[in-house]
């Protein structure tokens, strides 16, 4: 856990943190979300409230009185990552955190995310943990709060943030200057917009993950009112949306992405390829530029208009091995695929193969699923097979690896990217089919060999209880509650508490639990003295 | 020409991220906070604290209003309290919730032991038992409505079945020599004191009315 900052306080010493709160149609939540950002004990802050059209707020930004709030008062609509965008033109702060306006910081929010980038690692980025507050809605909009969980509690991972996010952005802060690389927040999203500039900045550094809990959002039950939540039903939107983010790379160099060149090697112009093409484009995560070295006749009549795509002219007469040369005159990448234009290409298509790669110490390539001994597919460093090509011009591809001995092999299962995943679907498929013992042991394995200690162990312990195990849930949910507890480990400790007959302990924790719970109590009694006692 | 977007539009249709769905979480995350104050109203009540009992389980009625475990809580800590109306609100309340609720049968037959309408606390105690056989409320509950009606044949059938579900409990084994002995059934009884004695050796009451069963039998000997 970092040191809260030395200053920040009232004597105003440490870094200034620039808040961002859009807020679009939300006056009933809009105050305490304000207020939530005013009462920070961090109060080095300016605090932008960007009005993205729609209800006016100005009374309420005023009721605060507060001169670190600036109002963005904006009649017409233009959605967030616009909002964003102009509050960042503005913005003086050395770090840029976001609030959105139905969602609350609890009031160590900021100094623990300061305290974490300032002396912490040298990380410029930094995220906690939130509360995901389930909660039934009144007809006045009032909120009735079921439960409080922390459902994710992710380290980073970038090659999972290339393929997805797992930071909530809320809970997020990271260097203003950052975006001066990534670029501003991309205004063509309607969704998604948190993924797009968390997967950037991925590309420049590591984020340091803070497993505190320092806010929480809400998520209604029944039909959400999130506007992404919406959106997203659009599986088109939701698709264009995706692609959009996906290719949109932010320019190099990027210190944290060796970045990929994939040569799609073909006889012709065919209709399979142009089908290979719009595969690739729809199955590949990792960063990547397409090659395709095919003769210009071909290349004239081939109208690709999407991103990240070269077209690379080559005799009619030219071999494959010849093309694949063409086309590594004009790569970047430092890694190569080698495709040909008939390989049939699947979710983790080439991703399985690069990670075992991008992890091998070994001078070797991985063949991609679905290859053949004709037609062979692989992934190489670039400096291997260009090696290899220098040294034997006049031979094939394979042949040329084979001869300056670069074997090319399959990975094994244990080099493929996102086991902790799949353990983590096994495991909640054990937990779904009642086997919580099989649940628990699943969860204390995974947080042994692939880290997110905290949460595994909370898992751990909840499977344990459900098990019958309650000597394990007893000690995981004491060492939870010991570095950071939740509702859930605090009502978990509680139950093992009473079934001994401990009545007091067991009403001490239930009581913390109760007032985390409370609208509002949960900010006060997470407050200062839980964060420092952990 | 081939043209690549176009073509893009016959895709099918990206569903493999992870949409949120919130119309699928479970139980467990619905009522977390129910479960919280309900456990804390248990807790509550174990500690004879019924005052801040019944706040709990008021609130958590408010949470599940569907749930008849706050109710029951509400009859005992009104029980408790002699609160005897307020309980049998209560009790009925949990029972309309859920009719297979054997706690509130349990406390609805309290209510009517208290008011000494031993008759129908009777009945309540047997439909408590016929939905929970395991319930050791209800068991001791019948035993002393029984004794006080002096009407034996329906407790031993049930301690005999809560006793083969969980044959070391000497408690329950006393009772059953107890009622056996009342019942005139000696040789029954001193068996089940004899293996009470082999878990128990040093359970005096079990000594005494052994000793009492031994001298019962020598008489009936005599008198024949």
């Amino acid at each position: 856990m970092p040191r809260p900052p030395a200053s920040g306080g009232n004597g105003k010493k440490g870094p200034l943190v620039s808040v961002l709160l859009p807020t679009f149609n939300r006056r009933r939540h809009l105050p305490e979300a304000l207020a939530s950002a005013v009462h920070q004990t961090y109060e080095h802050l300016e605090i932008f409230v960007i009005r993205d059209g729609g209800e006016e707020v100005d009374d309420i930004v005023q009721s605060f009185h507060d001169p670190r709030v600036v109002f963005i008062n904006r009649k017409d609509n233009r959605g967030k990552p616009f909002s964003l965008n102009e509050a960042l033109r503005r913005a003086q702060g050395k770090y840029v955190a976001y609030l959105d306006d139905d969602d609350i910081y609890y009031p160590h929010h900021a100094e623990t995310l300061v305290g974490a980038l300032e002396t912490g690692t040298d990380c410029p980025v930094a995220y906690s943990d939130l509360y995901k507050v389930w909660c039934d809605v009144s007809p006045d909009g009032g909120r009735q709060v079921l439960s409080k969980h922390v459902e994710i509690s992710r380290d980073f991972d970038r090659f999972l943030m290339l393929y997805f996010n797992h930071v909530l952005h809320v809970s997020l802060m990271h260097r203003r200057d950052l975006l001066d690389k990534t670029g501003p927040y991309n205004e063509q999203l309607n969704i998604l917009i948190d993924w797009d500039i968390t997967r950037r900045l991925a590309f420049f550094c590591d984020f340091q993950h803070v497993p505190a809990v320092t806010g929480e959002f809400y998520s209604p039950v029944g039909e959400s009112d999130r506007i992404s939540f919406q959106r997203r039903k659009d599986p088109q939107e939701y698709l264009r949306n995706i692609l959009a983010i996906r290719t949109t790379l932010p320019p190099k160099p990027w210190p944290k992405i060796d970045d990929l060149s994939i040569i799609l090697v073909a006889d012709r112009l065919s209709e399979q390829l142009a089908d290979t093409l719009l595969h690739i484009w729809r199955h590949t995560f990792y960063p990547y530029k397409v090659y395709i070295p095919l003769p210009p006749g071909d290349l004239t009549r081939l109208n690709v208009q999407m991103p990240s795509v070269e077209l690379v002219p080559v005799n009619p007469s030219s071999t494959a091995a010849e093309r694949i040369d063409a086309a590594m005159r004009s790569a970047e990448g430092q890694y190569v695929a080698i495709v040909p234009a008939d390989l049939r290409i699947e979710e983790m298509w080439v991703e399985n193969a690069l990670y075992a790669l991008i992890h091998d110490t070994a001078r070797e390539g991985f063949l991609l699923e679905g290859g053949s001994p004709f037609s062979p597919a692989a992934v190489l460093r670039r400096a291997d097979l260009e090696q290899a090509r220098r040294a034997h011009p006049q031979m094939s591809f394979e042949a040329s690896l084979a001869a300056s001995g670069i074997s090319l092999r399959e990975p094994k299962e244990e080099e493929l990217p996102f086991q902790f995943d799949e353990l983590l679907r096994q495991a909640k498929l054990a937990e779904a089919e009642g086997n919580w013992r099989m649940a628990a042991r699943l969860y204390q394995h995974m947080g042994e060999r692939f880290g997110n200690g905290v949460w595994m162990k909370s898992m751990a312990a909840r499977a344990c209880f459900e098990a019958g195990d309650h000597a394990g849930a007893d000690r995981l949910s004491r060492e939870v509650n010991g570095e950071r507890p939740t509702v859930d480990t605090l009502l978990l400790e509680a139950k093992v508490c009473r079934e001994g007959q401990d009545f007091a302990a067991a009403i001490r924790l239930l009581t913390q639990a109760e007032q985390w719970l409370g609208p509002q109590a949960g900010a006060a009694a997470y407050g200062k003295r839980n964060l420092c006692s952990t | 020409m081939l043209d690549v977007i176009n073509r893009a539009n016959n895709f099918g249709i990206e569903t493999r991220m992870d949409t949120p769905r919130t119309n699928e979480i479970d139980t467990h995350k619905r009522t977390q906070h129910y479960e919280v104050l309900r456990e804390l109203g248990d807790c509550y009540t174990s500690v004879g604290n019924y005052g801040q009992a019944q706040r709990c389980y008021e609130k958590a009625a408010s949470l599940g209003p569907d749930e008849p475990g706050p109710y029951v809580g509400l009859g005992v800590t009104a029980l408790q309290t002699d609160k005897l109306d307020d309980a049998e609100i209560a009790f009925r309340v949990a029972c309309r919730l859920d009719p297979q609720c054997a706690k509130a049968y349990a406390g609805l037959a309290m209510v009517a032991q208290q008011r000494r309408d031993f008759p129908q606390a009777l009945d309540l105690y047997l439909k408590s038992l016929e939905l929970d056989t395991d319930s050791i409320t209800a068991l001791l509950g019948l035993f002393q409505v029984s004794c006080e009606m002096g009407s034996f044949a329906k407790v031993i059938y049930y301690l005999e079945v809560y006793l083969q579900m969980h044959p070391g409990d000497t408690a329950v084994m006393f009772a059953l020599a107890a009622l056996y002995r009342k019942d005139g059934r000696l040789e029954t009884s001193k068996t089940m004191l004899l293996s009470l004695l082999a878990l128990d050796p040093a359970n005096r009451d079990a000594a005494n009315l052994l000793e009492e069963v031994e001298h019962a039998m020598v008489e009936a000997r005599q008198a024949r």
